[in-house]
Order: structure tokens, then sequence, then C-alpha cells
């Protein structure tokens, strides 16, 4: 736990000097909650449209842009620039326990995923989201979206260990979009056309959106809570395990 | 530090590929020993395994008297290690890295601040200490390569290719480290492919080419038996020559495609 800590520390060190590597994972979530909200928001009226609880339109689309600021993995493209560097080398080449190396990366991750989360809910205050279920959804909702950060880099982090490859990693993060898309990311799942259901329904990321909206939205369905930790504890349990039985088996 | 019948395959496209092929080595405590061969001979493979950085196809190796592929968390204990590319991470500053490493081998953080602050002094880098090290020279980073790699004090060095790309009085600073670590009674591995750098450091040196090793011996011997045997003053680049039954003027190997 020693040593995840302190590299942890250091992932974070390194993040606070690239600031731009930083900014997108703020600024294209937020550039997509504007558009979004830009194309459907009059189409689904706050005050007219059962599923928004009378909230605008912006609540339903905030958990969208949250999940994609959780998804761009920086974790695993910092640990592919050390295995290309060397830097993973001389960790290894030292007695620090393989799980620390891949550990401290996503604990770093989800310290960045709290940070981001909550400047993203902070600003989509000011386009008028309210947090239906206070202070305590707030919370949740900070710890949610970063579980999915930590699910999402640990699977970067496959890539990255398995290809050690900068490109390969990077390309990697494009598998998000389908994820997020096959969702109910502009309309509810009982609107879908049932092809579009049946594929959102098959996707994990559906659950995590819908626990979320709850927590944004309201509406008293904390099963769809539960049921989003259980998804990511689930996913994230699976990234963890195949994590550390790809980089004790590193050679 | 012992090797005997050390061998390290890969798979390739067209069947295995031996990158190394069954190695013997033994190297005494406190010694320089020079490890030589052309490109692609099996020298960095041969340092990994060493270093418990890649497993053993077959055969066994003992570091500091402790069996690498049973112990490999021990090994890492007494060994330092500084490979080709110098592992850094460019974005912490020389200071807050030897910090880093001093922890990772379990000092406390008033130990590892004071054990940072002698590295930099030894390796002469106080001034650039809290500098990040991107924006070191070459030299600059191979020095706190050298000194990352001895936060621990360990007992065995190991050295692959240390001063490969860097400028002639770097390289001369890089071979003053060296004999002082060695000085100290640290016992050092060093890979090369200049054979004035193994002239100039090396007590003993062994030849390694197709993943064998083709000789062994002090620099002195082999040149005298070189001499004997051919007549003229030879010099370690004649000795190597030989050994690897090359010529001025054919030096390329064959190149195998492996699969990590």
């Amino acid at each position: 736990m020693r040593q995840t800590l302190l590299l942890a520390q250091r992932a974070l060190r390194e993040a606070r000097r690239t600031p731009d590597a930083l900014a997108p994972t703020l600024l294209i979530p937020l550039f997509f909650l504007v558009v979004n909200v830009g194309q459907a928001g009059r189409i689904f009226p706050g005050k007219s449209t059962p599923f928004l609880h009378g909230q605008s339109y912006a609540g339903f689309q905030l958990p969208s842009s949250l999940l994609l600021a959780g998804s761009f993995g920086a974790a695993a493209l910092f640990l592919v620039e050390d295995i290309e560097k060397g830097y993973f080398d001389r960790l290894r080449a030292a007695p620090v326990s393989r799980v620390a190396i891949v550990m401290s990366r996503l604990l770093a991750e989800s310290v960045k995923a709290l940070v981001l989360t909550a400047v993203m809910i902070a600003i989509s205050l000011l386009l008028g989201v309210r947090i239906a279920t206070g202070v305590g959804g707030f919370l949740l909702l900070l710890l949610l979206t970063a579980a999915w950060a930590v699910v999402y880099a640990g699977f970067m982090q496959l890539i990255a260990l398995k290809t050690r490859s900068s490109a390969a990693t990077q390309s990697g993060g494009l598998v998000f979009f389908p994820l997020l898309f096959l969702t109910p990311s502009f309309a509810p799942r009982s609107m879908l056309t049932r092809p579009m259901e049946v594929a959102a329904s098959c996707n994990p990321v559906t659950y995590i959106m819908e626990g979320m909206r709850t927590l944004v939205l309201g509406g008293g369905e904390w099963h769809r809570v539960a049921l989003a930790f259980g998804v990511v504890a689930a996913t994230g349990a699976l990234m963890l395990a195949l994590n550390v039985r790809l980089v004790r088996r590193y050679d | 530090m012992e090797a005997t019948g050390l061998r390290k395959t890969y798979p390739g496209k067209d069947g295995d590929v031996e990158a190394v092929r069954g190695v013997d080595l033994a190297v005494r405590t406190g010694e320089v020993f020079g490890f030589l061969g052309p490109n692609g001979a099996g020298k960095s493979t041969t340092v990994r395994m060493l270093t418990t950085l890649l497993t053993i196809t077959s055969g066994t190796a003992t570091v500091a008297g402790l069996d690498v592929a049973r112990e490999p968390d021990a090994v890492r204990r007494k060994i330092g290690v500084a490979l080709q590319e110098a592992g850094l991470d460019e974005r912490q500053t020389g200071r807050e890295l030897l910090t880093l490493q001093a922890r990772l081998f379990g000092s406390s953080a008033a130990e590892a601040k004071d054990i940072a602050q002698r590295q930099l002094e030894l390796v002469e880098l106080v001034d650039a200490g809290d500098r990040v090290i991107k924006g070191y020279s070459g030299g600059m980073k191979r020095r706190l390569d050298l000194a990352t790699a001895l936060v621990h004090e360990p007992e065995v060095l190991f050295l692959d290719e240390p001063t490969t790309g860097l400028d002639p009085a770097s390289r001369l600073t890089v071979w003053d480290e060296v004999r002082r670590i060695n000085g100290r009674g640290t016992t050092v591995f060093l890979t090369t492919q200049y054979l004035e750098e193994a002239d100039q450091l090396c007590d003993r040196l062994a030849i390694i080419d197709g993943g064998r090793i083709v000789l062994e011996g002090t620099p002195s011997d082999l040149k005298a038996d070189l001499r004997q045997r051919e007549g003229g003053d030879p010099t370690l680049d004649d000795v190597f020559l030989d050994a690897t039954g090359r010529t001025r003027t054919k030096v390329a190997g064959e190149v195998a495609e492996v699969q990590a």
C-alpha cells in the first residue's frame, strides 16, 4: 500500500505538470454537453417532459458528459510512456510490487476524476442543472464517475501492457464512442427503437448512465443507483484482476 | 554472480528464435566485468535475465548468491540497474526521482531526502537537482540514471551500454563514476560496444556472439594470446574481430524477427 501511495503521488505530480493533457478531458465533455442540449433541448422541454422531472434537458445530458470525461484513460497513456521510455523497467528492476505499479495509476486517476467531475458539475450548475438528490447525491455522482474513470483507465492499461505502444493505446480509447452511443444518451431506453433498446440493454454503460440520471434528476429510482454501483464494482474488479495478471506476466 | 546454461527463446513467425543459447558466466565479487558483443549478439537479453526483467527459458543464474528465478525480489534489493535507455521519468525533478527511488527501496522520507542530496552531490547535479529532467543534457541524464541505480547501495551494478550516444567528455565522466563506484567494492557488470571502454574499465571480459560466449579472459591476456597466434601488437578491437569471426568490412549480422 505504501508503494502504491508513493507512486500515485508521483502520478498526480505528473498530471499537475501536464495541464495540456488535462484540459481536453474537461473541455470536450463540456462542449458535447452544450452542443447536445442546444440540439435537443427544445424537443424535450423541462416543464412538459415527464422523464426530466421538471429539470432542463441539460440535467439529462450531464451524465453522458461525465462518462465521457471519465473515459480519456490518461493513466494508460502515461503508463505506456513509462514503458516506452524505460521508467517502467526501472520500477520492475526494483523491489516494487507489480500490483502497486498498476494500482497507483488507477488511484491517481480516481483522484483526478473526482476533481474534474466536481468542476464539471459546478459548471453545469451555471447552465441551470440542479442535483435533485442533494449533497448526498452529488457525492455519489462524484464517486460513480471516479469509479467509472478507474474502470475505463483499467481497460486502457490492459491495451498499454499488452501492446506497449502509445499509438495502439490511444486507438483503444476510441472504443468508448460506440459504448457511449449504444446507450439511451438522448432519450430514455423506453423511447428507443427496439434494436437500439436491445443494444443499449446489453451495454453496461447504460446502467451507469441511468444511475447517474437518477442522482441528477431525482425520481426516486434508487435501485438504478445501486445497479450502477454494482456494474462499476463488477467491471472494476474484472479490470483490476486482468491488470494484475498482465503486469505479473509482463516479460 | 554465476550463470549456467542460460538460454532465452522468443516465439518467432517461423518457430522459436534463440536470443541466448546457453551462456555460462562467473563474475567475481568486486570486479568490473565487461560483456561485449556485436549488435543482436544477446548482451541486453542476458542482462535483462540477470536483472529479473526477463524470464529465463532454461539454465540457472545467481546474483549476489541469490537465485534470480526463485528469489527475484531479494535479487532486486541487491542490484542496481542502468539500462541502455536511461529509465527516467522526465516530468520529475532529479531530486524527486532520487527521493522516490530511495523510498521505494524502503527508506523513510527523511532518509530519502538525505540520500537524494548525497547522490546529487556525487554525480555533481546539485544545481540542476530541482529542475525537471526533461531539460537535462544526455550526459546529465546518464549521470542521474547512474545515481538512481545506486540509491540503495547495491552489491552488484548492471550497466547496459552506459556511454552509448554520449559525447567524449560525458563518456570520460561516466568512466570516472564507474571506477569510483567499483572502488567502493561494488561489483560492476558492464555491456558495451566500445572496446576502448572495456579496455579502460574492465578487469575481465567475455565476448558473446550469436547468443554464445566465444571468448573470456582479462583484456591483457586476450591480447597476449592473439599476439602469440598472429604476431604484431593487437588491440582489443583485433581480439573482438578475431573472436567473432568478423572483418573490418563485414560487421552486419543476420536479423531474425521475434515477437515479444
